[in-house]
């Protein structure tokens, strides 16, 4: 039955009250103390913003015992959460928030500094709840149309009314690389992503004694695995410093992890660096890896330094909540089973169903490559405020009942039923750099926002075998200096996206059919890299 | 034979770095040794892999971090002086140099 993504929460603190639910950066707050804090967060929404619409609240934070709180504290008044990241630039933080229409906001330490520059143009009244501020007085008198509570005006955790959320109302809003340079928001109910917590938690058995890896931002949605798989049986989740993010191995054995989950590329660092020695990870019972595709190497080196821990790999767009298809690696078998050396991504969930299809929707023959359409319980709800999207994403093949999500995956169709699905790239320009989604055209849109850019084209370069190492632009036009458009589109896109270099062309290189031809570019790459 | 200096592999860290250093303001030259690339936003996970790729190329060795203590992996003065241990008395130039006993 369809319940609250929450709800595994509160049954563990009940249950666990004194376990610990967080660590971040060797502050452990246990269930009730992390119970304690979102509510009263909670309460001060329901007491202060009781009406708000759309039924968001926005988490301005970086791994800290306040991104927790927010996330819970959103869920538990009854709204979605919005994560919002301090690290991306000003401007993209500010449109997202304009974008989901949020009018309240949880905000902890390190966001206040930015503050100033998120609230440049937001004209909306916001409620700006900052539980690790004492003193708000100075904001209060530069923003005067916001409200600002800190530390001391929240309410009394004994204020919450428990509200029930429907199972199909958003439990988070989570925005993505947009192709015209604007995030879209995806929409994820409640039922899916329960759904997804549910067959996780049974899957890998987890218990309270378990201790998972945090290596995910909140707006990577990835991190819900991490929180509520870990949160529905009791178990502690463990967030590494930005300091730790680099030292991966020191952060596991530290910790006595259990569960590692992680993009793969994490796993091609340890190997680069020699951090991936034998037996270096006991404590590690699962290693799971997603968002990108999997080296077979680092997947065997993996077994090698985890060699008490199973090897899965994860695959699934935000569309379909966290992940949808699974893939255990066997060290005998998968060998074989890899193409390329990449590992295939595996057969669907419970209750998933997969077609792979033609560009007409047509679904292609046993052995036959095509686009991977995905439907089930955890297909999200489209994007927010976006119909046109939505309905060229979400639509019902030939011969179909069913609503399917269009991943942009092209797989190979399985021979056999039992037969894993195997990845070959994507079907258009959307690339992973470092595990990040990220649509080429909006690194595109945004260079040719820039004054005297006419044209602009971003290959994903260089080429790893997990994705891309980084961004590479061509650009025409008048006046054009490379710092200027670098130091320009920094301001605006995330870091991983930003283009490491700019090449400033007289004319972009054209094929047969007048196209810009990306073949010529990358070529030009590759002979003087 | 010449061994390759800490302050060698220092200036050629700095330079592969001086984009990035200058974006925030910093000059290469006045880097302190206690300067951690990783908190102060120079450099990420990719990055130090690029670095790593740039520094084998650069000295012609096999560079391996297990042995250095993760807090130094990314703070200038430490790192340096690791990888100076670890290649610096086994060549005359910067070039032509295999590092021995390494994977």
């Amino acid at each position: 039955m369809a319940r609250a993504l929450h709800s595994g929460f509160i049954r563990s603190a009940e249950l666990f009250p004194k376990r610990p639910a967080i660590e971040v950066e060797g502050q452990i707050l246990a269930y009730r103390e992390l119970y304690a804090k979102a509510v009263s967060i909670a309460a001060t929404l329901q007491d202060r913003a009781p009406v708000v619409e759309p039924p968001f609240t926005a988490v301005f934070a970086y791994r800290s015992i306040t991104s927790f709180v927010g996330v819970l504290a959103a869920l538990f008044r009854g709204h979605g959460y919005v994560p919002l990241n301090p690290t991306f630039p000003s401007d993209r933080t500010r449109t997202m928030l304009l974008r989901s229409g949020c009018s309240t906001i949880v905000v902890d330490r390190e966001s206040t500094k930015q503050l100033d520059e998120i609230f440049q143009g937001i004209t909306q009244p916001m409620l700006v709840v900052m539980p690790d501020a004492v003193e708000v007085a100075e904001f209060s008198r530069k923003w005067p149309r916001h409200t600002f509570l800190g530390a001391r005006n929240l309410a009394s955790s004994g204020v919450w009314q428990p509200t029930t959320a429907p199972p199909n109302s958003i439990a988070y809003l989570l925005f993505t690389s947009g192709s015209t340079g604007i995030p879209k928001g995806v929409m994820v109910s409640h039922s899916s992503v329960t759904h997804f917590v549910d067959f996780m938690v049974k899957r890998y058995q987890i218990t309270e004694e378990d201790r998972f890896s945090q290596n995910f931002d909140m707006t990577f949605d990835l991190s819900a695995f991490d929180m509520f798989v870990a949160w529905q049986r009791g178990a502690c989740v463990c967030c590494p410093s930005a300091k730790n993010l680099i030292s991966p191995a020191r952060f596991i054995q530290n910790s006595a992890l259990t569960v590692w989950f992680s993009v793969p590329s994490v796993g091609l660092f340890m190997k680069r660096l020699g951090l991936l020695k034998p037996n270096r990870f006991p404590s590690l019972r699962w290693s799971l890896f997603c968002g990108e595709a999997l080296p077979a190497d680092i997947a065997q080196d993996w077994v090698a330094a985890a060699p008490n821990s199973v090897v899965e790999n994860l695959y699934g767009p935000t569309e379909l909540t966290i992940a949808c298809t699974l893939y255990r690696w066997d060290p005998q078998r998968s060998p074989a089973e890899c193409h390329f050396g990449t590992v295939p991504i595996g057969r669907p969930y419970p209750d998933m169903h997969t077609i792979i299809t033609d560009d007409d929707l047509k679904e292609v023959s046993p052995g036959q490559v095509g686009e991977l359409l995905v439907t089930g319980p955890q297909l999200s709800l489209g994007y927010w405020r976006d119909a046109e999207r939505t309905a060229a994403a979400f639509v019902t093949p030939h011969g179909k009942k069913e609503t399917y999500y269009r991943t942009g995956d092209r797989v190979r169709s399985p021979l056999k039923g039992t037969d894993p699905i195997v990845y070959l790239g994507r079907t258009d320009h959307q690339v992973k750099v470092r595990g990040h989604r990220l649509e080429l055209g909006e690194v595109e849109a945004v260079l040719k926002q820039q004054p005297g850019v006419d044209s602009a084209v971003a290959i994903g370069w260089p080429l790893t075998t997990s994705g891309a190492g980084g961004v590479v632009a061509f650009v025409t036009g008048t006046s054009v200096k490379e710092n200027v458009l670098r130091n320009s589109v920094g301001a605006i896109l995330p870091s991983y996206a930003v283009p490491r270099e700019i090449r400033i062309l007289p004319q972009l290189p054209l094929n047969v059919n007048g196209k810009v031809d990306r073949g010529a570019l990358c070529s030009m790459l590759e002979a003087k890299p | 034979m010449s061994p390759i200096a800490a302050s060698e592999i220092r200036t050629f860290i700095l330079g592969c770095l001086q984009g990035p250093l200058e974006a925030k303001g910093l000059c290469p030259s006045s880097v302190p040794d206690d300067f951690d690339l990783s908190t102060e936003g120079i450099i990420d996970s990719m990055g130090m892999v690029e670095l790593v790729v740039a520094l084998e190329h650069q000295f012609d060795a096999r560079l391996d971090f297990d042995e250095l203590d993760p807090e130094s992996l990314t703070v200038i003065g430490p790192l340096c002086r690791y990888i100076e241990k670890r290649i610096g008395t086994k060549t005359s130039t910067a070039q032509g140099f295999r590092a021995m006993g390494q994977e």
